[in-house]
């Protein structure tokens, strides 16, 4: 068995593990990330929801019910982790923008407006009423995007389609980062002589230079242009996640990519290591202290069986509604399936209820009560989660 | 897991190189669990396009879900491969454990026809392309080395894999004599090719007879006490997960169990006191391209964890560009823009880290990414060594 000797190991590489991870390895600790896969932040839109539900993240957050996670995150503590994303982020060349004082809007694929917090630059100029003028630029045989849903919301709004030889997202966003695919696209956008105020792509400006790309056409076109998020493969999810993950490493943490945990060392009420799966022998990471952040049901970290629902690494005590009854309402689309409030609950220092150990620290979504659709607590309840569990962690290692 | 546990997210599909650049590949999502609903009949299968995947295993590292799209690809290459006529190329990259013996016997011609202009055109007439130089052959091949021993307790049977017995018997032999500076027994074991070749290109007879001669030999040596190390990362995971997969050798869990990759090794004995190197600085920045199979050997990066103990030695860790060689896929016209679109952007990476030089632990790797970025490209042992004061007997220029 190969051993290997860590201050922390942070499981789970979402927003949440992504942030305590780093901010950890910044404060001069040894750290790993261990992940069974890539995470779901992959899939999202890239946008940082704070608490979405209402007009005001800090008023909503307020609001939220008691017992909700994020009443255990000082204002001040998420004000500075969603400073320090932005600069973060800046300093990889993917800003963000927004404040905590105001959501701001940001135009789906179907033409409806989300609700969110710090948005990536190149939806910034997303519009904030349907009442704007926009045109719309899509690409020939684009799968899962189809400008007539937003044409039939926006009365001023008018598109054109572009052949780019491939249908794919990923396809197309490839052939952004070729200089010479993106100057005869430049060319072709002139030649549209678009008079509308504001120019929509669907998000495939790029897998990395997005940011750069969508300047140069704004430029060359000398209107606003924003990214409109798409169903996955989704660019913006991906870049985010990518930035994260190169911040993580360029402070010096290790990540191991699908070393999914199969078993956990104890000792007394400390646990001591977890071993994850590898193709010959298992491998054994030592650690001081654990971050669990491996996510809800869709991230992996809870697994619902007939009667009980399972925390899949520590075999922590779940939070849920006593009656199974209780997990699913009537109505599919319901926002309050109590299912949806399961997780693992914690104490102030974010260390779960109930448990026999006392080195394991919990953040993100897999929190009990976050009902992270229905209150639209997303990247940015994982980050502020993340940055305090991170924090609460460091405090008992020193 | 089987196909079934595919939720269908596409995250396989934003790791796959191959469909980033390949229109005509569906992506791992589609190739493999997607498609596989439809391959149960007995219907021959007509799905040429399986042939694009390159089995660089990304899309099993990102999977969420511990779905395998690129063993349910894989799979059905063999069988495609048995009930279609195989491409001149792709039966000479079967057989290239006996070529690549041919060609080391003839060294000397068979390497200045290879760099002719008939032989590129006769390559070329057969399907293989050669945007970069083949390697050289070397006549001093790694198993004609004399026996040599040093008396220590700990035994090694060194499995040296073919890319360094006919192309770089100088690196083997470095490794030979770094692992005897530690007073480790080195032995080479009668071995034959890993069989990885004959299964990329669709003939697991052939694949499974290599497999059997080597797990005859090996096991007798891990009968005897010896733990067997391997340098190239594709035979480790040829040895470690084809073995006991696809190619179903009976005994092979006492071979996985008993392999270690080199770096890995060194880490071990060094962890249990066994050996204590003294590393020496070295006065170079380097970029660090993980090959993909590295990665799916879920060891970590052990090379690197070595390295970080150099004085002295500057080096960025890159692992999200696959090289797109992978083996004898790119050496194949059919590949060929693949191959060199995805070399183009991971060369574009190693030189944007602004080192002087390369280093990856595969031989393709280094290759294609050498020959692409015109960089000189090391194989971390190289390294190890230098920092260690072993030398060569002479310098091989291939």
């Amino acid at each position: 068995m190969s051993v290997i000797e860590y201050d922390v190991i942070v499981i789970g590489a979402g927003a949440a593990g992504l942030t305590a991870a780093a901010w950890l390895a910044e404060q001069q600790l040894r750290v790993a990330l261990v992940t069974a896969g890539e995470p779901t932040a992959c899939l999202s839109t890239g946008c940082i929801d704070v608490c979405s539900r209402s007009e005001h993240p800090l008023a909503g957050i307020a609001g939220l019910p008691d017992g909700h996670p994020f009443h255990q995150v000082s204002p001040e503590l998420l004000s500075r982790s969603l400073d320090d994303f932005r600069q973060t982020m800046a300093d990889m060349d993917m800003p963000y923008a927004g404040t905590l004082e105001i959501n701001r809007r940001v135009l789906s694929a179907i033409g409806t407006f989300k609700n969110t917090c710090l948005v990536p630059a190149t939806m910034q100029a997303s519009p904030q009423s349907d009442a704007e003028r926009i045109h719309l630029v899509t690409f020939t045989g684009l799968k899962d995007f189809y400008p007539g849903y937003i044409l039939s919301r926006f009365p001023n709004a008018s598109f054109s389609a572009y052949d780019a030889g491939v249908s794919t997202t990923m396809g197309i966003a490839a052939n952004f980062e070729d200089g010479a695919f993106l100057e005869t696209f430049l060319l072709w956008l002139e030649r549209q002589k678009i008079r509308k105020d504001k120019i929509a792509f669907p998000a495939v400006l790029g897998l990395e230079s997005a940011f750069s790309v969508s300047k140069q056409i704004e430029s060359r076109l000398e209107r606003p242009v924003f990214e409109i998020p798409t169903l996955p493969p989704s660019m913006p999810g991906r870049r985010l996640f990518n930035a994260m993950k190169d911040h993580l490493r360029r402070q010096g943490g290790v990540i191991y990519w699908n070393w999914p945990v199969i078993g956990v060392e104890k000792s007394g009420r400390q646990v001591e290591a977890v071993t994850t799966e590898a193709q010959g022998r298992p491998n054994s990471l030592n650690a001081r202290a654990f971050i669990l952040s491996t996510g809800s049901f869709v991230g992996g970290g809870l697994y619902a069986k007939r009667d009980r629902i399972v925390e899949r690494v520590f075999d922590l005590p779940v939070f849920a509604p006593e009656n199974r009854d209780d997990w699913f309402e009537q109505d599919y689309f319901s926002m309050n399936h109590g299912i949806g409030r399961a997780g693992i609950a914690v104490d102030d220092a974010f260390c779960p209820l109930e448990s026999p150990w006392n080195n394991i620290f919990v953040c993100g979504s897999i929190l009990a009560r976050t009902e992270t659709l229905k209150n639209g607590c997303g990247h940015g309840f994982a980050i502020a989660t993340g940055r305090a569990a991170a924090r609460s962690c460091l405090e008992r290692l020193r | 897991m089987t196909f079934e546990h595919c939720i269908r997210c596409t995250i396989c599909v934003e790791n796959c190189p191959v469909f980033r650049v390949q229109p005509d590949f569906p992506g791992p999502k589609q190739a493999g669990p997607d498609a596989q609903r439809f391959r149960i009949g007995r219907e021959k299968s007509i799905d040429d396009w399986v042939l694009l995947c390159s089995q660089c295993k990304r899309c099993e590292m990102a999977c969420p879900c511990g779905v395998e799209p690129a063993q349910i690809i894989l799979r059905v290459q063999q069988r495609y491969g048995l009930e279609h006529p195989h491409s001149p190329a792709h039966l000479l990259f079967a057989n290239n454990y006996y070529l690549s013996a041919l060609g080391s016997m003839t060294a000397p011609l068979a390497n200045r026809i290879a760099a002719s202009k008939i032989g590129k055109k006769i390559l070329g007439q057969i399907g293989i392309s050669t945007y970069i130089p083949f390697p050289k052959f070397s006549f001093h091949t790694l198993r004609r080395e004399k026996k040599s021993r040093s008396r220590g307790d700990r035994k090694v049977a060194f499995f040296y894999g073919c890319f360094i017995n006919f192309y770089r018997p100088d690196i083997g032999r470095k490794i030979i004599r770094m692992l005897q500076s530690f007073h480790i027994d080195v032995v080479l074991p009668p071995q034959v090719c890993c069989g990885l070749p004959a299964l990329g290109n669709g003939n697991p007879a052939l694949a499974r007879t290599f497999a059997q001669k080597n797990v005859a030999s090996l096991s007798n040596y891990i009968d005897a006490g010896y733990d067997i190390v391997y340098t190239c990362t594709s035979c480790g995971l040829c040895l470690l997960q084809d073995y006991q997969g696809i190619l179903e050798i009976p005994e092979t869990k006492k071979i996985a169990e008993n392999c270690y990759n080199l770096h890995e090794y060194l880490l071990k004995l060094i962890a249990e006191r066994e050996i204590h190197p003294v590393f020496r600085e070295v006065n170079r920045s380097l970029a660090y391209h993980i090959p993909c199979h590295l990665r799916a050997l879920k060891i970590g990066y052990p090379a690197a964890d070595l390295m970080k103990r150099i004085p002295d030695l500057d080096f960025t860790i890159l692992d999200d560009a696959c090289c797109g060689l992978s083996g004898s896929y790119g050496f194949k016209k059919t590949n060929e823009a693949t191959a060199i679109q995805l070399g183009t952007r991971a060369a574009s990476l190693v030189r944007k880290t602004g080192a002087e030089a390369m280093v990856a632990d595969c031989g393709s790797c280094r290759m294609q990414l050498g020959g692409l970025s015109g960089m000189d490209a090391f194989d971390p042992a190289e390294i190890l060594c230098e920092s260690l004061g072993i030398r060569g007997k002479k310098q091989n220029n291939a």
